[in-house]
């Protein structure tokens, strides 16, 4: 009991003495700082730490040159991420031994990710550089260079599920032929041009393998301050100290996204946000928004917004002001690119925030861990980092000018693979605003769910639906039976493996739009009996009856192939309670509970799941 | 202005060797401080060389071997510490 109280003090006191050496480098993120906390946290007794699995994360890093400074970013910035890094830096330019000899330390360490930072340099023989000029097939270079890192990559990937991040090549600044660089059969920049996009085509389809845009990275920081010769002499460091944290952003960006900590929303204010000035007092012919300054930096920022909004990310109001002022502005003014069609939720009155932050995360159902908030107004963000500190909290600058840049550096809205359904996310969250509209005025349930005109395809998993399917096997959390979570390599095994199992997928739409894909039920078949390993639904859809729908079509189809049992399985967790019933309330009886796990089976002879009457189903 | 220098010099030798300031001396060795490896080395040399805005010879790195003698060097280019 006393040694338990003590483990405990034990595991606060590390924690508390974690978080103070976080905030060193989040006050003063200097190079001096990272070092030296990086150092400090190495000799904390981390290990006594209760880590839940999904917050950790093994990073390999391979290179070509001296990579450690590197390892020292991305283990802090994964900390900051609220990640628990483990990471293993190869020996210098042992990135090729690592990789042929499978009993290496590289795969002993099981990474979850592993960096491949290699310099064309040492690809090419020494002489190319000098004799550059004089070569006549430039090409056969290229394709050298792409077959070693295929043969190499090849070999990793067979080795290994980690995802692998490969830098591309920057494009040296200098080139020998000077002016004439793309008038020359072969320009020296061309080259590396061109070897860019060999490298990122043969990865192009890759779910494994992600081709890091270093060239693009280079560019942004500048590339004459992206090496320092002392360093890079001296100890073969290829990164300076100012392009390190740099860098390592685009690694986490990768990162982020595999362990899901994509943030999905985006939470705006109004005033000197959307346009420059306050609506209530200028009214709609006195903000600034426009083509001139300063109003088209807020007209640019706005079309930043709508950029990530095509791309799937929500756009949110929260403001403080009268209705009525703000929604004629953004109803009725002439340079607004956002309209209310553009917005999941809008809360504008004169509430806390923080409230309406809450609220609203609640009406679309999103986790505060996936907002971002933005605000002009300084104490309104520090009471938002105070109170919710799940909610990413932008620091803006003072200066609209720099807006859009601010939100362009965010590299929080990543996701591994783009689905149709995030494309048009934001418009399904808007046809979910008017389904409630109609839900108000429509007071029995079947006669809405009947006026919705609910459509229904079930169809077995293919090329198109198996990314989205990945992802929902992997975030679905509320309606979900087993919450088994399976990797794209897995759920892949498993749709060859025709006779084992069975990938469902549903995809619903009513009149009010299309939601994509939003079921998924993963089937192990044997002769007699198909047993439901996986039942998932997307809270979009929960309370549409939908789910009655996916298992009337899964029985008919197990009745047709002479199944005579269906056996449903069930896991408890702290977030599905909203699936407890769900067999007995479609006629399963209980058999006996194996551990943690409930099983309950459904006789195909004597019973059947009917279809909901008002739902037209298609099957393809 | 001797002073401040000294002090900038302690701020680094302090963060990159994790060293309390106060106990920084001209005798503490390579040697003796255990966080004093060869990436440690380079950083410091980095770290003091952007600081102070000087470079320094290879060979004079190669030979450093104590705090005096990092002062030693910077003495050699004309800083006042």
């Amino acid at each position: 009991m006393d040694s338990k109280e003590a483990s405990q003090k034990q595991r606060e006191l590390i924690s508390s003495q974690l978080e103070q050496l976080l905030d060193q480098v989040r006050k003063e993120p200097t190079h001096l700082n990272y070092w030296n906390v990086h150092k400090r946290i190495q000799k904390l007794d981390l290990d006594a730490l209760k880590v839940q699995d999904e917050k950790r994360i093994r990073v390999a890093l391979l290179s070509s040159f001296t990579i450690d400074p590197l390892s020292i970013y991305i283990d802090i910035k994964s900390r900051l991420a609220q990640l628990h890094p483990e990471i293993y830096v190869a020996s210098f330019n042992q990135y090729q031994q690592e990789i042929l000899d499978e009993n290496s330390r590289l795969y002993a360490f099981k990474p979850d990710v592993i960096i491949l930072a290699v310099q064309a340099d040492v690809l090419l023989n020494e002489n190319v550089y000098s004799e550059f000029v004089k070569l006549s097939d430039v090409g056969q270079y290229q394709t050298e260079i792409i077959n070693r890192f295929q043969a190499l990559l090849s070999t990793l990937t067979a080795r290994t599920n980690a995802l692998v991040l490969v830098n591309n090549f920057m494009v040296p600044s200098f080139t020998p032929f000077g002016i004439l660089d793309n008038k020359a059969d072969s320009g020296f920049r061309s080259f590396f041009y061109g070897l860019n996009e060999r490298l990122a085509d043969v990865y192009k389809k890759s779910r494994q393998v992600y081709v890091v845009d270093l060239e693009a990275a280079a560019s942004k920081h500048g590339k004459s301050r992206c090496l320092d010769p002392k360093l890079y002499y001296r100890g073969s460091f290829v990164f300076s100290e100012s392009f390190l944290p740099v860098i390592a952003d685009e690694y986490m960006g990768y990162i982020k996204a595999l362990k899901n900590l994509t943030r999905k929303c985006i939470v705006l204010d109004l005033d000197n946000v959307m346009w420059g000035g306050i609506i209530g007092e200028e009214g709609i012919e006195g903000i600034q928004l426009g083509n001139d300054s300063p109003g088209n930096a807020y007209k640019d920022f706005q079309r930043v917004l709508l950029s990530y909004y095509n791309r799937g990310v929500l756009l949110v109001i929260n403001s403080k002001n009268n209705p009525e002022d703000a929604l004629k502005a953004i109803r009725e003014h002439p340079h607004m690119l956002l309209r209310e069609k553009h917005f999941a939720a809008i809360r504008i009155n004169w509430q806390n925030k923080v409230q309406n932050m809450i609220e609203l995360a609640k009406q679309i159902n999103i986790g505060l861990d996936s907002i971002v908030f933005v605000d002009d107004n300084p104490r309104e963000r520090e009471q938002m980092k105070q109170s919710l500190p799940q909610v990413l909290v932008v620091d803006m600058p003072s200066s609209p000018f720099l807006y859009r840049q601010t939100l362009e550096n965010l590299n929080d809205f990543n996701v591994l693979s783009l689905t149709e359904e995030d494309k048009k996310r934001g418009e399904m969250y808007h046809a979910r605003k008017k389904r409630e509209e109609l839900r108000e005025s429509i007071s029995s349930l079947e006669d809405f769910l009947k006026s919705l005109e609910i459509k229904a395809v079930i169809k077995k998993a293919d090329e198109f639906s198996l990314p989205r399917i990945v992802r929902m096997v992997n975030k679905t959390n509320q309606f979900n039976l087993t919450t088994r979570r399976y990797t794209d390599a897995e759920i892949r095994k498993m749709k060859e493996a025709k006779n084992e199992f069975e990938i469902y997928g549903l995809q619903v739409s009513d009149k009010f739009g299309d939601e994509g894909i939003v079921g998924v039920a993963i089937i192990r078949k044997e002769p007699k009996m198909w047993t439901l390993d996986s039942f998932l639904l997307s809270c979009r859809v929960i309370g549409r009856k939908v789910e009655t729908a996916f298992l009337a079509k899964i029985t008919a189809d197990a009745k047709e192939q002479g199944v005579s049992r269906l056996v449903g399985e069930y896991i408890p967790t702290p977030k599905n309670a909203p699936v407890k019933n769900f067999y007995s309330s479609h006629d399963f009886k209980e058999l006996a509970q194996e551990g943690n796990l409930y099983r309950w089976k459904l006789d195909l002879i004597k019973f059947t799941v009917e279809m909901p009457e008002w739902m037209e189903v298609k099957n393809e | 202005m001797s002073s401040s220098a000294d002090e900038k010099l302690k701020d680094i030798l302090a963060k990159v060797l994790l060293l309390d300031e106060s106990k920084i001396s001209d005798g503490m060795s390579r040697k003796g401080v255990k966080e004093w490896d060869s990436m440690a080395h380079l950083m410091l040399v980095s770290e003091i060389e952007s600081a102070f805005e000087v470079t320094m010879d290879d060979d004079d790195i190669m030979e450093i071997q104590t705090v005096g003698d990092i002062k030693k060097t910077l003495k050699k280019l004309g800083i006042t510490i």
